[in-house]
Parts: structure tokens; sequence; C-alpha cells
């Protein structure tokens, strides 16, 4: 690894300093918003971003947050700047979610940008992206993968002032409440984002006056230069080369059956990476096409997952990387395409840029785990009217790498959000929860296996209601490395009194009351070839169910006696011999 | 609440004559004696990790032998324990097993599923305390509002016993799905358990924690059952080996709530005493609070390793609802968890950073200067010790800055080496970024400050809290260097040093009170208010923590219960604990109660939720035991620091104006008059540094206080 002097302009532990304290002021805003947002998907999910941009819009830091967010808010903040101009006086504040016109990423995400003075100077913006509960359109939650334009997604709100002088825009807030099915806790989203705002915007003055706003300046450069060096340093790491891949989407929602392909082309030259997604689905009808934004987002993830430093994630990270994809395609939609569902587009970018880096850098990669989040909600008016929904995120699990098996239980690191308390949901919604476990196995198998499915079943209690969900990775598995087996596929189930019929991998349909969903994601890649896998770990599987008997032998080549178990060691080298090393 | 394995005891007298506080710590085990003139006495011994009774032990045999004095004469002994920590760490808890509902067995692997780090993919998830095929399911089902749906099935449950017998666990955790609402199906099969495996402990879910979530009250179900063998185990020892010295003394127990238990009840439910020493610390720091009239204060306790924070205010301890044990130090791990294994329980709230004096200082390859989370240790430990580490310590840089005396620390015990620490700044930080030895070396201070500035805005700033209305109070070995600096960063004008400010943990186990925490979930919006419902609720528990109390020997005369609601707005998650004013529930009191939940919300968050509906999610109740126990101890100082006259030494405050000439004195030579900075008071186990623009007076109980002089 290359060690580059710091610049001699700047004081590095001055560096460290600002960078500590800006990093802490995009932490507290998120904190704030953890604990004063209304909806569950804020507080408790986390699906949400603060950054501190500079005022020419250059993103200094980014806070505690869904990595996915990492390339949104620069593009969000360009398209801000070129609408307003110098346009911002104290008190102001910008609110926009509409992918084509305004740079947001899908409706759901609500982005606020506060200007933040000091001595009547623009210091920069803070800004604070949320995924809100529901922006209307023809399904509840605002996220179906089956709508084929974005007007059916729900409200667009165009790069608009929300405050002006401090006062509040009460007519747009009133077009707002009036489109979506949870006026009074997208309010309170939209409070506690602003209140997040107000504190980053104490923060930044703060240091201001500690530094002095030349100073501060000075540094905020010398912060991308940090970043971008440790970016450079990364991807000089990474050997010269051209290296593909080809991953595929189950389908776009609507026209079931029909795969869709994501190409990526990595190509490495000294410290500089181009990934290009040419040869790429064309834009698709269904809700799964994906803001050129959000495929930048999912590449400085990839990217950062093979990096070492902790450098702040900001601009300057971005200077040595470029990313294209064509205009009309699934990865850099046209209007009005529908977007609402991208999400799940976005983690097999990524699955198949770690495919591409597989061929790199071997070592620090791997497999790819469940495909992402499965997110599904399940929503009616009870008897009085009322308007309530119930949404969760299911994962997941990590697949194998090199010397390390994959994770069972865990988050997709590109979406790191939380499950739901059984208990809870069963107090707060008509739902009784079944069943929330691990499924033997399912995990790819390998010399590092790959993590276990996730199965959970919820079953219906109320009288009717529209349940939303999306997942994927149900005819083409999460693939493994090097001889490593993929994962078991995912399914969706509807069980009504023991029976189960299988559902699509994308739906919108009506349940009744006694009526389950059972989701199973897939379990995740395994990394070298199964029968290299040291016996003693497959005993130790068998013995916690989370492989059985059988599949110890036909994929692992090892024969186990007992219960009680113990390896049956001259049948495995037996049988791992016939198979000279590889199974059938 | 029924406890099968109650045995009842014998009353506990009131302590009136020598009470002994004991903190035992990585290096050194740390012995406060008082004695009937209230006059401490303190001694530090090295620890003995194989067994750490052993260095009680042999520390109280040797004060004994050096006073003259036997064993008998010894009332009580406070204790904060590190095992149970180690045995997670370590995994060396019990073999454990885990009965759980049908479909469910997985919830302890599965957690809240979210994972600590963004963008590592080498991060390890901590493996469970049980492994997945002792975590049994059996066919029974409690819904949401506490109603049985389906019957235990008795057949499924002793398959599960046969499996746990046939692995041979020594511990068994039973968690079931709502059983906060209604555990007679915990009940029944602790009962079936305890007479098929009389051997066995036996921890209830709805016993040690009665709250929703059931990942959370399986997790602090599972760590009690891990640890509690252990426990129970090693407090007998102390025990038998205490009587061996005619010690029959009670032996009391610090919790991480900053409470004290019996050890017979830290036996029974030692999930309340992991990780109670720096608890022990922040109690110190209170009642010097108390007694010098400072009522809200900021705590900074830097140790070896890491940096603590916490708040006072009002004279309180400000308490969390859960933290985790064995995840590595960081501030954001208060937001994100995950690395650790999730205890539910009250803590005193304690904010951790990785700037402790062992912290390393490197420059990473992008070229920025960073301080810890990885530390030296006390072995190798910083450089200075010329122990083998070669990378420059928080440690160092001090000794570079002139701050520790350039010859020994801990009053001498420990020889240290300047040119080793110099060398480690100049090779390590000031070579590779172009700075000078010094100006490496201050950076480092500054940034180490930097990080412990992160740690105590995330306990005030993060609560809405401005530490500038608070005073900083340093301790722990290396705090005091540090706090002048800090406080200045933080607006804050007063620093306080208490005495013997290496000592604090141990002297706080003195300080503490037997407490008892308990709670139940009720989760009931205000718009359905149950009042009769809230009565029951916190007269069972009033009764629960009286009836535990009376077990333990105390009087019922001397409990004193004070009763706290968990509200949100209805719709929100963000619960705050409110106390009530008194225990008889009515429409007013929760009125009352609700307005207090808002004037606190605002004060945290900056504004009022437009909801006026409001939800009470847990109701808690807090039993305090007066033990009729003195708390005006006074350090005898003379003993301690033995004064030395017109020492000097030159030290670095501003890298570009070089090194200073600064007075060097010990606490004895200072007096009610404050001296202007620069200064240095060095004692046995600590080093304060007094800057420019500050001065330094002794206060009451001869805390050092240090006040900025200009603005």
């Amino acid at each position: 690894m290359t060690v580059t002097k710091t610049n001699p302009k700047f004081n590095p532990v001055h560096l460290e300093l600002i960078k500590n304290a800006i990093g802490s002021v995009v932490d507290e805003m998120v904190l704030t918003v953890v604990r004063t947002a209304y909806s569950s998907i804020m507080k408790d999910t986390m699906d949400l971003s603060s950054a501190f941009c500079d005022r020419q819009g250059r993103m200094i830091a980014q806070g505690l947050s869904l990595p996915l967010h990492l390339g949104s808010i620069p593009d969000a903040m360009d398209k801000v700047l070129e609408h307003f101009g110098d346009d911002f006086v104290a008190g102001d504040v910008v609110i926009l979610n509409d992918p084509y016109v305004a740079g947001g990423m899908h409706l759901p995400d609500i982005f606020m940008f506060m200007p933040v003075f000091r001595d009547n100077y623009l210091l920069g913006f803070v800004v604070l992206v949320a995924h809100f509960n529901d922006m209307g359109g023809r399904v509840p939650g605002s996220s179906a993968a089956d709508s084929t334009e974005i007007f059916q997604e729900g409200l667009r709100i165009p790069i608009v002032k929300l405050y002006e002088k401090g006062k509040r825009n009460d007519m747009l807030l009133r077009i707002i409440r009036l489109n979506v099915r949870v006026p009074d806790i997208v309010e309170g989203d939209l409070d506690a984002q602003y209140a997040a705002c107000r504190i980053g915007e104490r923060g930044i003055q703060e240091l201001a006056d500690k530094y002095g706003i030349d100073m501060l300046k000075e540094y905020f450069d010398e912060l991308l230069n940090y970043s971008e060096r440790a970016a450079r340093n990364t991807i000089l790491s990474i050997p010269d080369g051209t290296y593909k891949f080809e991953d595929f989407l189950d389908d776009d929602g609507v026209n079931m059956g029909m795969p869709i392909p994501i190409r990526v082309r990595v190509e490495v030259t000294h410290d500089e990476i181009l990934f290009d997604f040419e040869g790429s689905s064309k834009q698709v009808q269904g809700a799964i096409n994906c803001t050129m934004s959000f495929v930048k987002s999912s590449v400085y993830f990839a990217l950062r997952s093979v990096m070492s430093s902790d450098a702040p994630n900001n601009s300057g990270f971005f200077r040595p990387v470029t990313v294209k994809a064509e205009l009309g395609s699934i990865l850099n939609p046209r209007a009005p395409g529908a977007c609402a569902a991208r999400g799940v587009t976005g983690f097999r970018v990524i699955d198949a840029i770690t495919g591409a880096l597989s061929f790199a850098v071997p070592k620090r990669i791997r497999a790819p785990g469940e495909g992402g989040v499965t997110s599904y909600s399940i929503s009616g008016y009870d008897i009085d009217g009322r308007f309530n929904m119930f949404r969760e995120a299911v994962m997941g699990n990590w697949g194998g790498g090199l010397n390390r098996d994959g994770l069972d239980g865990v988050a997709n690191p590109a979406a790191n959000v939380g499950n739901a308390p059984c208990e809870m949901v069963e107090k707060q919604s008509p739902l009784q929860v079944e069943k929330y476990e691990l499924v033997t196995d399912s995990g790819g198998a390998g010399q590092w296996r790959g993590g276990l499915a996730v199965r959970r079943q919820l079953t219906y209690l109320g009288e009717s209601a529209t349940v939303q969900l999306r997942s994927d990775r149900r005819i083409h598995p999460p693939y493994g490395l090097y001889g490593g087996r993929s994962g078991a596929p995912s399914n969706n189930e509807l069980v009504e009194q023991g029976n189960s019929e299988q559902l699509p991998t994308k739906f919108v349909r009506q349940i009744k009351k006694g009526q389950s969903i059972c989701h199973t994601t897939a379990g995740s890649g395994g990394y070298g070839s199964p029968f290299e896998r040291d016996p003693g770990l497959v005993l130790s599987d068998v013995v916690n169910d989370k492989v059985s008997r059988e599949a110890a032998k036909e994929m692992y080549g090892v024969c186990l006696n007992g219960p009680p178990w113990s390896v049956d060691e001259p049948a495995t080298e037996n049988l791992r011999g016939t198979h000279e090393k590889e199974p059938n | 609440m029924k406890k099968s394995q109650t045995k009842p005891e014998t009353m506990i007298p009131l302590p009136s004559g020598m009470r002994v506080g004991v903190d035992i710590g990585g290096t050194f085990t740390d012995l406060v004696f008082t004695n009937a003139n209230l006059h401490l006495d303190k001694l530090k011994v090295p620890s003995t990790p194989d067994d750490y009774s052993r260095a009680i032990v042999s520390g109280i045999e040797t004060y004994l032998s050096q006073k003259g004095i036997n064993g008998g004469s010894i009332d009580e002994i406070v204790h904060a324990t590190t095992v149970a920590t180690n045995a997670i760490l370590e995994r060396k808890g019990a073999r454990t097993g885990l009965i759980t509902t049908k479909g469910f067995r997985d919830v302890l692997e599965l957690r809240r599923i979210r994972i600590p780090f963004s963008y590592d993919l080498n991060w390890q998830k901590p493996a469970p305390l049980v492994d997945r095929f002792l975590r049994c399911e059996v066919s029974e089902r409690v819904d949401a509002a506490g109603n049985i749906s389906t019957l235990l099935d008795k057949s499924s449950l002793q398959d599960a016993i046969q499996r746990l017998r046939d692995a041979s666990v020594t511990s068994v955790a039973v968690c079931l799905l709502h059983s906060y609402m209604n555990p007679s199906h915990e009940q029944e099969i602790g009962e079936i358990i305890r007479n098929e495996l009389p051997e066995v402990y036996v921890s209830l879910s709805h016993e040690v924690l009665p709250e929703i979530k059931e990942f959370e009250r399986t997790s602090t179900t599972v760590v009690n059952a891990y640890v509690a063998p252990l426990i129970g185990h090693y407090l007998d020892e102390l025990r038998e080996s205490l009587k061996r010295l005619s010690v029959s003394a009670p032996i009391l127990v610090m919790q991480s709530n900053g409470g004290l238990i019996p050890s017979v009840t830290a036996s029974k439910q030692p999930v309340t005493i992991i990780e109670s020493g720096p608890a022990a610390g922040v109690i110190a720091a209170a009642e010097v609070a108390r007694k010098g009239e400072y009522p809200n204060v900021i705590t900074l306790d830097m140790g070896g390793t890491t940096a603590k924070a916490s708040i006072i205010e009002q004279g309180e301890i400000l308490r969390a609802g859960e933290y985790e044990v064995g995840s590595p130090v960081s501030v954001s791990s208060r937001l994100v968890r995950g690395s650790g294994y999730l205890l539910r329980i009250p803590v005193v709230d304690i904010s951790e950073v990785g700037a402790g004096g062992g912290s390393i200082a490197q420059v990473d390859t992008a070229g920025a200067v960073r301080v810890g989370p990885h530390s030296a240790g006390a072995d190798p430990g910083p450089a200075c010790y010329g122990f083998g580490n070669q990378y420059p310590t928080v440690t160092d840089a001090n000794l570079v800055l002139g701050y520790l005396n350039p010859d020994s620390l801990a009053g001498g015990a420990l020889k240290i080496h300047p040119s080793l620490a110099e060398m480690a700044v100049s090779e390590h930080i000031a070579k590779p970024t172009g700075l000078d030895v010094l100006e490496a070396a201050h950076g480092v201070y500054k940034i180490a400050n930097s990080n412990m500035i992160r740690a105590i805005k995330s306990v005030s700033v993060e609560r809405g809290r401005d530490p500038a209305e608070f005073v900083l109070m340093a301790f722990g070995g290396a705090g005091p260097l540090h706090a002048c600096d800090v406080a200045r960063s933080l607006n804050i004008k007063t620093v306080i040093v208490p005495p013997a400010p290496g000592l604090s943990s141990a002297f706080g186990l003195l300080e503490a009170q037997v407490e008892h925490h308990t709670i139940r979930s009720v989760v009931m919006p205000t718009d359905k208010l149950q009042i009769p419902l809230l009565q029951s609720v916190f007269e069972q528990m009033r009764i629960e923590v009286i009836t535990r109390a009376k077990q333990e020997g105390f009087d019922e005369s001397t409990v004193h219960c004070s009763a706290f609601m968990d509200i949100r707005y209805l719709g929100q998650s963000s619960e705050i604990t409110i106390p009530l004013t008194r225990l008889a529930i009515d429409q007013k009191l929760i009125t009352e109660t609700t307005a207090s939940f808002e004037k606190e919300f605002e004060r945290t968050y900056g504004y009022r939720g437009s909801s006026t509906v409001f939800e009470i999610v847990n109701c808690r109740m807090l039993a305090r035991v007066s033990r009729g126990v003195a708390h005006d101890y006074a350090w005898d100082y003379q003993d301690i620091d033995p004064a030395e006259n017109n020492r000097t030494r030159k030290i670095v405050i501003d890298p570009r104006a070089g090194p200073i000439n600064t007075k060097i004195v010990t606490r004895t030579q200072l007096g009610a008059e404050p001296l202007s900075g620069p200064i240095v008071v060095e004692e046995y186990d600590s080093t304060t540094l007094v800057p420019p623009d500050w001065a330094v007076h002794i206060g009451k109980n001869w805390n050092m206080i240090i006040k900025l002089e200009v603005a």
C-alpha cells in the first residue's frame, strides 16, 4: 500500500480535528431523526442519510447512514444549485423527491437541504434524505414493483422551498398531506428531518466560529483531497486490467419469467477505475428501473467494501471513479419510467461488480449475500376507516470468502436495516408471526460455506388487506465463487390451513383473515470447492442442523456416524477421493 | 415474585465499623478501607486474572496485618467485578441451553439483523452464547394480549429436556413469546426443569426482564444463564476465603446501574453486575458533586485503554436502558448495535471512546493522524515503559510534552524512559507528516482530546444538554491531564479533580446504595387508559421489590420505593423515563406525568410533538435500601503526598512557543488561594495539568478546583 504524504500546506492534526468535528455534526443529524421521527422506517429501519456539502455543492462528509445513499446526495445537490443559483437566505429549506427533474432516487425518498450561513456568508448545505412511509400512488407504501410509469407511484415533488426565511410554505405542506395515506406521520417525519437540519446548521456554524470561515474552507478542500488519496490508494492496490461479469434479476414484476441482465465491465488503470454497464438490459416496464445516482451509490459501495481506509465518504472519494450507463437502459432510465422498487436493481449492480472484482482481488471479496432486502407491506383500513400499514424488510446473510464462512442472520451490508421485533409486530398490527428462522441446507456449499436463508411467516388476523412484496433471486440465486455453490433460491408462499401456494417474486394482492405469507430469502454463495471443506466444520454444521446429514454427504463428501454425530473418516476419504475433490 | 432457589437469610446488620471497597481492573486491584473515624486508606495490589478473588483476599490480609487489626472488625465488603464480563469475552461461561416457542429458536442468532459496520467484509459476527442444537423449541403460544392460544405441549418439552440432559448443560434459559404478559408457561417449564434437572441453574425470561421485544429479552436471559453458575461459584469462593481471615462481613456487589445488591442476589441475577466498575466511578463523582455542591457534572474517566464520559444532573445519574457487552469501543456503537451481546437492563449511561493512556497514535495511509482505538494496554503498554511496544501512545505524547514525571509513574513504582517515547513519536508521527516532534506529540494530545469531546457530546449534546452548564470532573489515571483542554473546547469553565483520582471506582463503591430495579411492559395509549391496571402493576412491583429486599435481610422500613414510566408520543419509538411524583396512580398523576414528559422531550429534542396522545410503554419501580452508612469520609492527605519543594520542569503548551518552565507541586502544597497556571500537580496515581489561563485551588474535601480565568 502506498502512503501518500499529507499536503504540507495543511496540518494533519487540524485535518483530523476538523474531520472528526464535521463527522460528529452529520452523525448527530441522523441521531436526531432516529429519535424524533414517527415512522418505523425512519426510526427503527433507519432508511436515511445525512451530509454536509460546501457552498459549491461538494459533499464534504456523510453521516451514519444507509450505504446505498452514498452517491445520491451530490447529484441532487447539483440540481438544487442549478435551479436556485445563489438565491438562498438563512431559514430557507429546499425539498425534492422526483428522480427525473430534481435528482431524486425514487419518490418515497425526500431530500431536504438547508443552507448554512455565518456572518451572511454561505458556508454550505446540511442535507438529510429519508424514506417516507407513503407518498401516495396506486399501492400503499408507494414502492410497488408492478407500476409501469412514475405517475402511478405517488406525488412528484420538484425542487421547491418548504421554508422561506424560516417561514413554512403551508400550501406545499397541504398538497403533500392530501396526497399521502398517512398525512400525520409524513408531517411528523418532515418535522424530524427539519429538526435534524437545524441541529446540523448549528454544528457547522460552531465550527466556523472556532476555526474561522477561511480556514474551514481550506480544510474542506483538503478533506476532499484526503478521501481522494484514500480512494486512489485503494484502486492502486487492485491489479490493472479489465474485469467483466454478468448477473441477472429474475423479472421486472410485470413481465414474469423474463430475466434481466446486468452487465459490468470494470477497467482499472493505475489509480483510476471505470465501471461501464454497457450491455445491461434496456429500460423495463416494471418499477425496477434504477436512476443513475443510485447506480453510482451501488458502485461506490462496492468499491468501499474492498477499501481498507475509513476516510470519510465525500466527493473526493468519487473523483477517480467513472460510472457509465446508457440513457434508456435499466440503469439510466428515461421519464416516465417507473422506479419505486429500484432497490433490488442496485443490489444486483453490487453483486455484478463483486463478480467482476472476484477476478481482480479474490482474497478481499465474499460471494454475494441473499440478493438484498426483501421488502413488503401489509395495509388496509380498519373499521373506523383509518388507514394502517405494516412494513418491514427481511434479510439476510453474507457469502463465503477466503478463510471465512458466510454469516448467518445479518443485514445486507449495502442496506444495513434492522428487523421488527415479532412481539411488537403482534402488539401493534393484526398479525401473528408464525416463524422467524434460519433454513437448513440453504447456504451455498463451499470450502467456506455461504450464509443460511431466513424464513419469516406472518398470518393476517384482520378482515382483508393489500400485500405488496418485492423479492428476487429465485431463478438466479446468489452465485458461488471458485468452485463454491450458489445459495438456495428464494421463495414466497401463501399458506392457508396447512396448504401452500407459490406466489411470484414480486406481487401486489389481497389477503384475507387466516391467510399467511411465508417468505424465504435466498441463501448466499459458497467460496471454494465444498470437497475441500474441513470435515470438522461440516460436522459442526450438521450438529447444529445448519447442514443435513444427507447434504453433508452429497455436497461436501463428508460421511457422518450418529447421532451423536462424528465424522466417518475412511468413508469420507473414500468418497472425496472418488469424486476427485469435485462433487457432481 | 417467587424464586424457588431463594433461601431465607439472616438479617444484614447496619455497618458501623470498617468497610472495604474493592474494584478489580485488568492490571491493578484497588482497595479502599474506611474506619470508624471516617478516614480512608487505600491499597493497590496486582490483579490475579487466573482467580481474581486472590488479589482481594491478599490485599485485605496485607492491610489487616499492617494495621494490626482482625478480620472481624470489617463490617461490609463492597465489590465491583469483571468476572462476568471476562467469562463472556473469553467464552468461558456455562454450557447453556435455551427453551423457546416453536418457530423461534433462531431469535437469539438472528438478533436485530443490523450489522455494526457498513463497509467491513472482514467483520465476524459474535457467535451466539447458545449453539443452535441447544436451542430447543416447545409447542405453546401466548398471544400479544397475554391469552394462551396454544397450550404447552409437554411431550415437546420432554424432548427438549432430554436433549439438554444429553448435552450435559449446567444452565438453562427459558424465553417464550409474550411471557412478559403471561408467564404461566415459563413458570410451568421452570418447575418441570427444576424437578428433572435439579443441578441445573434456571433463568426464566419473565423474571430476568419482563419486557416486550423477544430478542432483547432472550439475549438478556441467556447472558444471565451463561454467567450465573460462574458468578455463584466465584462469590462462594470469595466468601469462603475471606472466612479464613475471619472476615464474615456481608459482600455487596455493584450493578451496572450504579446500585448495590447483596452477593446472594447477584448470584441469582448476575446479569445486572456485568461491567460494574465504570458505574462505580460515576457514583463516586456523584457523591463528590453532592458534597461539593456542584449538582450538574460531566465525568471524564480516562484509564489505560479508554476514556468514559457520563452525566450527573441535579445530583442524579442519567441512565440508559441497554448496552452491549464485548462490543468494541466507539461512540457510534451507542446507536448501531450488533458487535457484542445485548443486555437490556438499566445502566449508568456511559459513552466510551478509545482514548486512554495506552491508545496508539498513527498516521493513516492518506495522511491523517489518528488516535486509537487500538491500545497497547497494560502490557506491553506505552513505548516509554520499555516493554517492547514501539508505537507512540497518548502517554508517550504526554511524556514528550513534559506533562508526566520523566523518571517514574505510580509514585515511583514504574520506571519510564522518555527517550523511547520521543523515538516513537518521532518515527511514527513526526517523520511521516513532516511535523516536528513537539508538534506531533501535541497533535496526538489534541486528537485524543477530540475523541473525548465526542464521548462527552454523546452523553450531553445528543440529549439536549449544553456542556457549558456543567462542571467537568476528571479522574482515572490520565483524565486530569486532559481535562482543562477538553473543558475549554466545550465551554466548560470549571474542572474538578477529586482526591485520589486513580481510585475513584473503589471509592464510589463505598458511596453506593443498595438498589432493586424492576420493570413491566404495558404498552398502553393514554386515550385508552386503564387506571386500575396501572395501579395493580405498580402495587405488584412494589410488593416484589420489598419482598426481594426482605429476603436479602433488610428491614421493610428501610426500603424507599420510587416509580417511573417510560412514555412516548403514540406512534414514536423514543420513550423517555419519567419519574412519578407519588405512588398512588390516578388520572391527575398521569396528566402531570405526560406534561413532564413533554417538557423533557422538548428539552432533549428541541420541539414538542404534534400528537396529544401518549403511550405508556413500561412501568418501572426502583427500591433504594438505606443502610445507615456514613458518607462523610475524608482522605488523610498527608499520608499520600509527602511534599517536595521548588520543583520545576519544562512543558509544552503551545509547540510554536516551545517549552516553558513550569512549577511542579503536590496537592498538599496547594491551598484555598487560587494559583495561576501553568502548573503540574503530581500525585501517587495521577497527574493534573493546569494550563495558562486556568487557576487551581483546593476546595472542600481535598477537591482540586480549576477555573478558567479568562473567557
